[in-house]
């Protein structure tokens, strides 16, 4: 463990560092998107939009504004929170970001625990397993799911275990038909449930988020087994194991407290890492089990070039890589106290 | 240079994972280049001529992969579609290391200010998420393949500038580096002899696992209808195009999606059996798995 005379100091940085990173982003989305659409108010307003509608789009964005101008207007909006109307559905865009980024929570968390053992669990067997034919099987499993796109599990699982063996509904996170509905507490469904004591609730949001929730961890376990495997390959033949075996441990608790306690470090890392891939991954996983998540709330975005939606939801997307970043090397520091105290420390290298 | 390449073939052929990979990505490659030497001429049927009395038809002698809702022969569609799937991410991974290289390069060899702007600009770039990046940006152009491959690249350049630039920095302090410079070799003179030699073979492998990633982002633009034109063959495409189908007509959509799975495979195998076969620390432990694990624990010890 690291004394937190030496861990608060690297904390600092490290948070000034995320919130550095965060700024950036944010200038950064703003000049692709003024480069890359310079005058973007027929592209709002839709192609057959009358004269009129287009000038009033300009005037609500400030879009005959020079650059500058609309730059502070941006960054305005996210100072003080008011992201203005959803011009799709006349809600305010925060308040929808907030009903659908829940929902996503639930289904990448659930997502998230499942690699963490399937990973951890694989990768352990096929590192202590090295060159023989259970190395082999787990390695080909993992990096053949690893290759396969999204679309091509989510629809295998639909067609296999919703359709030829009903086990799980396709879409939807629960069932409408419940006598009760747990009330809205942290907008996570089955936390909801959980904390509101409503057992049908919960087994019911359980039964939704299994499928989609597992379809992304079987595509994304690959790169925890991958680490976790060459960790264990590193730790195993390391000289601290010789030595631990040559002071007579016995093997069950070298294997426990040396190789895979070591193994972990590098593991828990990439565990947190993984969060920015599922978030991206939910855009098709979403679309496919119709989960009214952000991700498919970015897509219907995207496809209709709602910039006043899209920078938001891309930046909260920026905003989750970027957390997960900093918990991963947080926990990176802890685990392993070297990081923290070494020069520079962090992201670098 | 012979030596070279037969120490490179020794090393894909002596792991059956890289082996797997060469001869599935071999496969694929040869298929499209075929396909757009041809023009078109190998295909089985006509692969955009609706005919809709054909429509939907299983798998048969005639169309082993069936055909499409509107009566296309599905393996015609998915040869059509290869030129894009297998021609775009190689492009995309092939400018973007050449983008890593300059930059990276520039970066480790003049460090200072240089080193500083270009590595935040990196990691600003690498906090995106990589899809909806792509997806925003090819929303925003319009469909076209240019289009697509554009913004494929902006997305995709930054793990190479990191990794250029760490192993440009690993030999800038090794000693015959040092000698050149003593020797006042120019900067070029450098790079061409010591530092692109270096960093080339960690590029390759890199790269060659990473045509497989830039293939998945791809074909699920085209999954979701984001940048590729409606009326290119694109194996994504073609399975958001029976979306409704799926039921009914399970096979037009798990074809496309296993040929982009099985294309995407080859170059991860063939990527990851590389790495292991170069990996120093490992070696002596290939070099003896063939022996009983108990002998083998005895040499480690």
């Amino acid at each position: 463990m690291i004394a937190l005379r030496d861990f608060l100091p690297y904390l600092g940085k490290r948070v000034i560092g995320a919130i550095g990173v965060l700024i950036g982003a944010m200038l950064l989305v703003f000049f692709i998107s003024y480069i890359l659409n310079p005058n973007p108010a027929q592209l709002w307003a839709g192609p057959r939009a009358h004269p009129s509608t287009i000038a009033a789009v300009i005037a609500r964005y400030h879009l005959n504004q020079p650059w500058y101008v609309q730059l502070y207007y941006f960054l305005q909006s996210y100072v003080t929170g008011n992201l203005g109307i959803d011009p799709q559905t006349g809600k305010s865009i925060i308040s929808e970001m907030g009903f659908y980024f829940p929902n996503t929570l639930e289904l990448v968390l659930v997502s998230m625990v499942m690699i963490a053992v399937l990973g951890v669990a694989s990768g352990y067997f096929a590192g202590m397993h090295f060159g023989t034919k259970i190395d082999h099987a787990i390695r080909i499993f993992y990096l053949a799911t690893w290759s396969s796109p999204y679309y091509l599990g989510g629809f295998l699982a639909i067609l296999v275990f919703s359709s030829y063996i009903p086990l799980f509904p396709s879409s939807g996170m629960y069932s409408l038909t419940l006598a009760s509905q747990p009330a809205h507490i942290t907008g996570i469904y089955i936390l909801d449930a959980l904390i509101s004591l409503n057992g049908p609730a919960f087994l019911s949001g359980l039964q939704h988020v299994f499928m989609p929730a597992a379809v992304l961890a079987l595509l994304d376990f690959g790169l925890v087994a991958r680490i976790m495997r060459s960790s264990i390959l590193n730790s195993r033949w390391s000289t601290h194991v010789k030595a631990a075996r040559a002071k007579g441990l016995a093997e069950g608790e070298v294997r426990r407290n040396h190789i895979l306690r070591n193994a972990l470090i590098d593991t828990n890392t990439i565990i947190a890492v993984t969060f920015g891939f599922l978030l991206s991954g939910t855009i098709v996983i979403e679309e496919i089990f119709s989960w009214p998540g952000i991700g498919a709330f970015t897509y219907s975005a995207i496809v209709s070039i709602d910039y006043p939606v899209l920078v938001p939801c891309v930046l909260l997307f920026t905003l989750g890589v970027i957390v997960a970043n900093f918990i991963a090397d947080v926990f990176y520091s802890l685990l392993d106290p070297r990081i923290a105290l070494g020069e520079g420390g962090g992201a670098e290298g | 240079m012979s030596t070279g390449a037969a120490s490179m073939r020794k090393l894909i052929t002596s792991n059956s994972l890289s082996m797997f990979g060469l001869v599935t990505v071999s496969v694929f490659l040869v298929v499209t280049v075929a396909q757009v030497a041809s023009s078109g001429a190998i295909l089985p049927y006509n692969a955009y001529q609706p005919s809709f009395v054909q429509a939907d038809l299983p798998p048969s002698l005639s169309h082993p992969f069936g055909t499409d809702l509107l009566g296309r022969d599905l393996l015609s569609r998915v040869i059509a579609a290869l030129p894009i799937d297998v021609g775009i991410p190689l492009i995309t991974v092939g400018l973007s290391a050449a983008i890593g290289i300059v930059l990276g390069t520039l970066a480790a060899f003049f460090r200072g200010w240089l080193d500083e702007v270009l590595m935040r600009l990196t990691d600003l770039f690498m906090a995106f998420p990589t899809m909806i990046m792509a997806m925003a940006i090819a929303a925003t152009l319009g469909p076209s393949l240019v289009n697509v491959t554009f913004s494929m690249i902006i997305v995709w350049w930054p793990p190479y500038v990191r990794l250029v630039r760490g192993g440009v920095l690993a030999i800038a302090t090794e000693d015959f580096v040092s000698i050149s410079k003593a020797l006042n070799s120019s900067f070029f003179y450098i790079v061409r002899k010591d530092a692109i030699p270096n960093v080339l073979p960690t590029i390759l492998v890199y790269a060659t696992f990473d045509v497989g990633s830039a293939l998945l982002t791809l074909s699920t633009l085209g999954f979701l209808n984001v940048g590729i034109p409606p009326t290119a063959p694109e194996l994504g495409m073609m399975v958001s195009n029976v979306g409704n189908n799926l039921f009914l007509f399970p096979y037009q959509i798990i074809i496309p999606a296993v040929i982009v799975a099985a294309i995407v495979a080859g170059f991860s195998f063939l990527g990851e059996g590389i790495r292991e076969s170069l990996d120093v620390k490992l070696r002596p432990h290939i070099l003896i798995r063939t022996k009983p694990a108990k002998e083998l624990e005895m040499k480690t010890q």
